[in-house]
């Protein structure tokens, strides 16, 4: 059985008409044959968050979910639009600043799960915070720079919004 | 050794319809297709291998089945295709079903809620469920659908056994409806694991108290346990000691030892069944203790 | 000249943002897993599924015939030289030849077109096993009659260690008060989230090229020459961004290292390999678990005038890191408290289980665990106040441990004092709600060991026509920010900003011989190189500079990217003109090398006597509780650490990694366990792992660190180290928290609600029976 089957996904923005198998999990089809390596493979089962993608604006766990039913929906990856995307950079700059990576190997998860909350509550408590990175592992920081990067980029875009 | 692998090769449907899903399984044996939901277990099923199906049936695109609807005789309705999360934005869930909330949040983190589906907790027939205890505590039925028909049948009874389900074959969880809720009731979920989040169960212990008009009386009680057996169960002689009573301690001990003789919780590297014991009886009466408060604030306020 | 003559540092000091930490947020940093090449063939490992056997014969012939499978390869392929870490515990092999000793163990390897072809050959790879007695508990191991793992073992001994010092015997005829207590720790992980991954590469020259994320590429490039039987230079190991590494086989050659290489040496093409997190979790690399024996003697007002202590570490099947293991555990009881006479015996047992070796904190953590829990039932047995009995205990600067230590700073007493405000212990101890409850842990950690081997660091810098510079040492950067501070030296030494200075990854092809990044050595040992070789280069572009100004050299300074006579600060031009002056005009090329080798001092690895590091890490933490009475869960409330970590350097960085190394024994201490049954782990996923999450830990209200600044003068601009210490006293402290909260002590690690509960049962009960 090695029918591929081709299928259309809609990654940042941008779409990629592609043939896979159909047992592919959309992990796999972003690292291996779209080469976005940015999105992290680690636990393989949902628990690390490492892999964390936005599927029409909702967060998920890439290793979890077929590629091939990811089509027709709009994905969003660490990388980006091509375009640039103002939100993103600035979870980005903020986890940067704050001391929020340090291997780096979670921070692409992080990001997007960031990402994801702060489109949900632009203005989290730290309870709330804590909350969303629930499914995302980091052994580095003991995650505390990582709230604090979370509420300098809410705080800086809240400011964003009202200029 | 084997270890968590690429997943296996399989042919993927993709239905649209439930009528479609119902003649995809139609003639099935259980191996030869798979009903994927979520998949956040059955995707690690198939990569541990201890599921190699020749034909996965996806469900993501039913949009029928994914719904939460207040019926007119103000009960609830739900789609089996349901994720947590939805079920965590309903309004309605969160007023007037609060047990169903409180658990749904107990559950994974945002990327597992996003995925994972009512229907799929359910039908995994997994002991250390969260959902069914929750749901059986409400007196949830469930519906089954095939392409013979539809029945629907109380949820307590559709785990017959670890790891199995009444269903037949052809049959596939489409629905689960919550009857409204009492006048002065309350329920509590009390999901028991190591760290504070993302953990599997090591006891889990629903209550929901119904008291007469009085506000006082015990009218009804509903227990409900996750890992407290080989499947999830309700312990209805438990409840029954505490039916037409007042509240009070004693009798709560009463109903947490009946609990803990209902219950025949396994020994396993995760607990002893010593423990798990201890945790039933701890948490039946925290849980017991929690929805009266809750149910007798509501008097006066009716 | 040097930095220390200006009075305020431009770079040092200030925190600064990590120099990678742009590319990873944005996911472009390349990892070994990201790494496609042409033609790239994926490889997986078939492992042992008995504890002990051995292997009658091995048929691939299936495997090789399935389509899409370009090799397989099993132990024979390999020259069947043993390596690893020290001379006397060589016992690794590539793949196992003709006994497997741990349920994982690899036996074969297949190389194929794509990740699903390889595991599928997996499956056709049919081993002959007779199936071996096995033994697990250390204990039982060492029986005679016992299954013996390596023949040069007898007894299963697989490292001894004895020391003493002063007279133990008459210090305890004279101790007013002795107890002695049994301790037990357990198997937990690394927990980083990168699983290994490696590319290996053969070429047609018949050189090898292994890409990999390595924290010591160096160790790892000897050990391939071992094992692959080569001379080191036709190897060549290339750094990638590391993915976390806290030790274990990041700091090793592993076998899906020489299992790319040879596989790519019968495809002609490149191998990659990633392991599962399943893998990651199974093969050992393990904390030792460890049964401590404690035994103490005090004066009557708690001064302590003796120890004994008796070690036995449960090995696993190979010996790792582990005779460096115990040693250390013994050498580290010495601090922080002064111990004048002190026993310490231990052995490490091989058994049939995954093996042990390092992890952050490495031994030190169970001895701390052990010895902190000790002394605050040593302050309750003698009516002593718990962080008085420290004080009296603490050992100061300037201080000569009994063995050997030469104690430069060590602000112990003012890290007690600091935790002792922050956590507000005063008001708390002995006052908290019932079930709620505060602890103190104190420990200590090296910057950096003296060896046998190679144990100094090398660093180059290049100076480049655009007036930046390129550094390479042979440190890597494993997230603690190596890149940052060692720029951030290079930096301040030549004036110029933290971003002029590229620090590049390590490549054995290209970057100075260094033994890399562990035990806390890379500040203090890499630093002083890094700081050497920058001022190698700033005396050379004085030179240049002098010359050409007409000032005497050393009248020039080096600041704002400008060379400035500090004499008249009129007189100043840009480092950029003067090194293209020099490069341009004079043909010059303007490098510098430095190099650091603590060597002066040796240790006698035999007696243990001797200076291990050039300066050591007093810290001190109280953690606060709360415990489920009826369930035996324990809640983190607040942690309050201090360290003296000297200046810090980057105090962005140093933040992130006490907190981080605090984290880490907080998860060991009360969720993580890696559990086996006959030697099969029961727990290989990150599900039943479990490692902290951000809901698991205090607010940031109640989580604070603090740095006691002292200025050691063996570390560069006065730093010393940060990324271990800080979880050495958790354990302890959690532990201490937990007895105060509900009159349970546990000495057995981890502490899990059932034991806890257990311990409030057992507790009531006795109250039932006094009352009655």
């Amino acid at each position: 059985m090695n029918d591929l089957v081709d299928v259309s996904l809609q990654v940042n923005g941008v779409r990629y008409d592609v043939a896979i198998r159909p047992w592919r999990t959309l992990l796999e089809v972003l690292r291996e044959t779209l080469g976005m390596t940015g999105t992290k493979r680690s636990c393989g089962e949902g628990q690390c968050g490492t892999c964390s993608v936005l599927i029409d604006g909702e967060v998920v766990n890439a290793c979890l979910y077929l590629a091939i039913e990811a089509q027709g929906k709009e994905i969003e990856t660490i990388e980006g639009r091509p375009e640039g995307e103002p939100v993103l950079q600035q979870i980005q700059r903020s986890f940067a600043e704050k001391g929020a990576v340090q291997c780096g190997f979670c921070t692409p998860g992080m990001v997007i799960a960031t990402k994801a909350l702060l489109g949900d509550n632009p203005q989290p408590s730290e309870d709330e915070i804590r909350e969303a990175l629930v499914g995302h592992l980091c052994r580095c920081t003991g995650y505390v720079q990582i709230v604090e990067a979370i509420q300098d980029a809410a705080s800086r875009l809240a400011r964003e919004r009202l200029r | 050794m084997t270890y968590l692998r690429r997943l296996p090769k399989f042919e993927y449907v993709g239905p649209r319809t439930l009528t479609e899903v119902c003649s995809l399984i139609s003639g099935g044996a259980p191996d030869d297709a798979m009903l994927l939901a979520g998949g956040t277990d059955a995707i690690l099923q198939m990569r541990r291998r201890e599921r190699v199906p020749r034909r996965v049936i996806g469900l993501k695109g039913v949009a029928e089945l994914d719904f939460v609807r207040e019926q007119a005789d103000g009960g609830l309705s739900i789609g089996a295709m349901t994720t947590l999360h939805s079920l965590l934005s309903a309004p309605a869930i969160r007023q007037r079903y609060a047990i169903l909330h409180e658990t749904a949040a107990q559950i994974g983190g945002p990327e597992l809620r996003n995925i994972a589906t009512i229907g799929g907790n359910i039908a995994g027939a997994l002991p250390c469920a969260d959902l069914p205890p929750a749901l059986m505590t409400l007196d949830a039925q469930i519906k089954l659908s095939s392409h013979r028909g539809e029945r629907w049948m109380p949820l307590r009874d559709f785990f017959p056994e670890f790891g199995r389900t009444v269903a037949q074959d052809d049959e596939l969880l489409s629905e689960i409806k919550l009857p409204r809720p009492a006048p002065y009731s309350a329920g509590t979920y009390l999901k028991f694991h190591d760290r504070q989040s993302m953990d599997m169960t090591v006891v889990g212990v629903g209550a929901f108290v119904v008291l007469d008009d009085d506000g006082r009386t015990v009218r009804e009680l509903r227990l409900a346990y996750a890992n407290g057996a080989p499947t999830v169960f309700r312990a209805m002689k438990a409840e029954a000691v505490l039916c037409g009573q007042l509240f009070g301690e004693k009798v709560l001990d009463a109903v947490a030892e009946a609990a803990c003789s209902e219950s025949s919780p396994r020994t396993s590297w995760r607990a002893n069944a010593g423990y798990r014991l201890s945790l039933i009886r701890a948490l039946t009466k925290r849980a017991i203790r929690r929805s009266w408060q809750s149910a007798s604030s509501q008097k006066g306020t009716k | 000249m040097s930095a220390e003559i200006r009075h305020e540092f431009q770079v040092i000091g200030k925190p600064t943002p990590k120099k990678d930490a742009p590319l990873k947020a944005a996911g472009r940093a390349e990892f070994a897993d990201d790494i496609n090449m042409a033609g790239m063939l994926h490889g997986k490992l078939l492992r042992s599924p008995h504890p002990h056997a051995r292997i009658l014969s091995i048929d691939a012939s299936r495997a090789a015939a399935l389509p899409g499978v370009r090799a397989v390869i099993t132990g024979k392929d390999f020259p069947g030289v043993r390596y690893g870490n020290l001379p006397r515990t060589r016992d690794y092999l590539p793949l196992a030849i003709d006994t497997v000793r741990y349920i994982g163990e690899e036996v074969a390897a297949v190389a194929a077109i794509d990740e699903d072809t390889a595991e599928e050959a997996l499956d056709l790879v049919q081993v002959e096993y007779e199936v071996l007695p096995a033994v697990f508990d250390p204990e039982e191991a060492m029986k005679p009659g016992a299954p013996q793992l390596h023949a040069p073992a007898p007894g299963n001994i697989s490292a001894h260690t004895e020391s003493e010092f002063g007279n133990v015997e008459a210090a305890f005829a004279e101790a007013a008060y002795i107890r002695e207590d049994m301790f037990e720790t357990h198997a937990v992980k690394q927990g980083m989230l990168e699983p290994h991954a490696c590319v290996g590469v053969w070429d047609s020259f018949g050189k090898a090229t292994l890409w990999s994320c390595k924290m010591s590429p160096y160790t790892v490039w000897r050990q391939l020459a071992m094992g692959l039987d080569m001379k080191p230079g036709d190897i060549r190991v290339v750094q990638t961004y590391v993915g976390g590494g806290f030790s274990g086989g990041k700091q090793e050659a592993m076998p899906m290292d020489f299992c790319a290489l040879m596989l790519s040496k019968k495809t002609g093409r490149p191998v990659k390999f990633v392991h599962t997190m399943e893998e990651v979790l199974t093969i050992g690399h393990l904390r030792h678990p460890m049964k401590i024996w404690l035994r103490t003697g005090t004066t009557k007002d708690g001064r302590i005038v003796a120890q004994h202590c008796k070690l036995l570490a449960n090995g696993g099947a190979y010996s790792s890191i582990g005779g460096f293991s115990i040693f250390l555990a013994g050498a580290m009881l010495n601090l922080p408290y002064r111990v004048p006479n002190m026993r310490f015996e231990s052995n490490r047992v091989y058994t049939n289980n995954g093996f042990c070796g390092a992890l952050r904190g490495h031994t030190v953590v169970q001895m701390c665990f052990a010895r902190d829990s000790q002394l605050e039932l040593i302050a309750a047995d003698l009516g002593i106040d718990p962080l008085e009995i420290r004080h009296r205990n603490a050992i100061q600067e300037g201080d000569v441990t009994a063995n050997g230590f030469r104690i430069g700073t060590f602000a112990f007493d003012e890290c007690i004092k600091r935790v002792a405000e922050m956590s507000g212990w005063h008001e708390k101890r002995g006052k908290l709600p019932k079930y709620r409850g505060i602890g103190f842990g104190c420990g200590a950690h090296l910057s950096g060991a003296r060896l046998m081997g190679h144990s100094a660091s090398a660093a180059e810098i290049r100076m480049l026509e655009d007036g930046t510079v390129h550094l390479t040492t042979g440190s890597t950067d494993v997230g603690q920010g190596v890149e940052t501070v060692m720029s951030m030296i290079a930096a301040e030494v030549l004036g110029i900003e933290v971003d002029d200075v590229t620090y590049l990854k390590v490549d054995s092809a290209a970057t100075p011989l260094d033994p890399g990044t562990f035990g806390s050595r890379v500040t203090l040992f890499t630093g002083n190189a890094v700081k050497q070789a920058a001022e190698e280069v700033c005396r050379q572009l004085a030179e240049i500079a002098g010359e050409r100004m007409g000032v005497d050299p050393q009248d020039l300074i080096f600041r704002r990217r400008e060379i400035v006579n500090h004499k008249d600060e009129k007189q100043r031009v840009s480092l950029k003109e003067i090194v293209r002056w020099g490069m341009f005009q004079q043909g010059k090329v303007i490098s510098g090398r430095g190099t650091y080798g603590a060597s002066e001092e040796k240790i006698d690895f035999r007696t243990g006597q001797g200076n291990l590091s050039p300066a050591y890490n007093p810290t001190a933490c109280a953690v606060e509780v709360e415990v489920d009475p009826e369930t035996g869960r324990v809640t983190m409330v607040g942690l309050w650490g201090a360290d003296d970590s000297g200046t810090p350097l980057n105090p962005l960085a140093v933040k992130g990694q006490v907190i981080g190394a605090a984290v880490m024994s907080i998860g060991h201490a009360l969720w993580e366990n890696l559990i086996r049954i006959d030697g099969k782990v029961m727990n290989p996923s990150l599900r039943d792992y479990k490692m902290p999450q951000a809901t698991d830990l205090p607010k940031l209200a109640n989580f604070e660190h603090s740095n006691v600044i002292t200025w050691e003068p063996e570390g560069p601009f006065g730093a010393k180290e940060a990324g271990q210490g800080a979880g050495t006293g958790v354990v302890a402290a959690i532990a201490n928290a937990i007895h105060d909260a509900t009159g349970v002590r546990l000495t057995r690690l981890p502490f899990t609600p059932e034991s806890i509960l257990a311990g409030i049962e057992e507790l009531k009960e006795k109250e039932a029976v006094t009352e009655s």
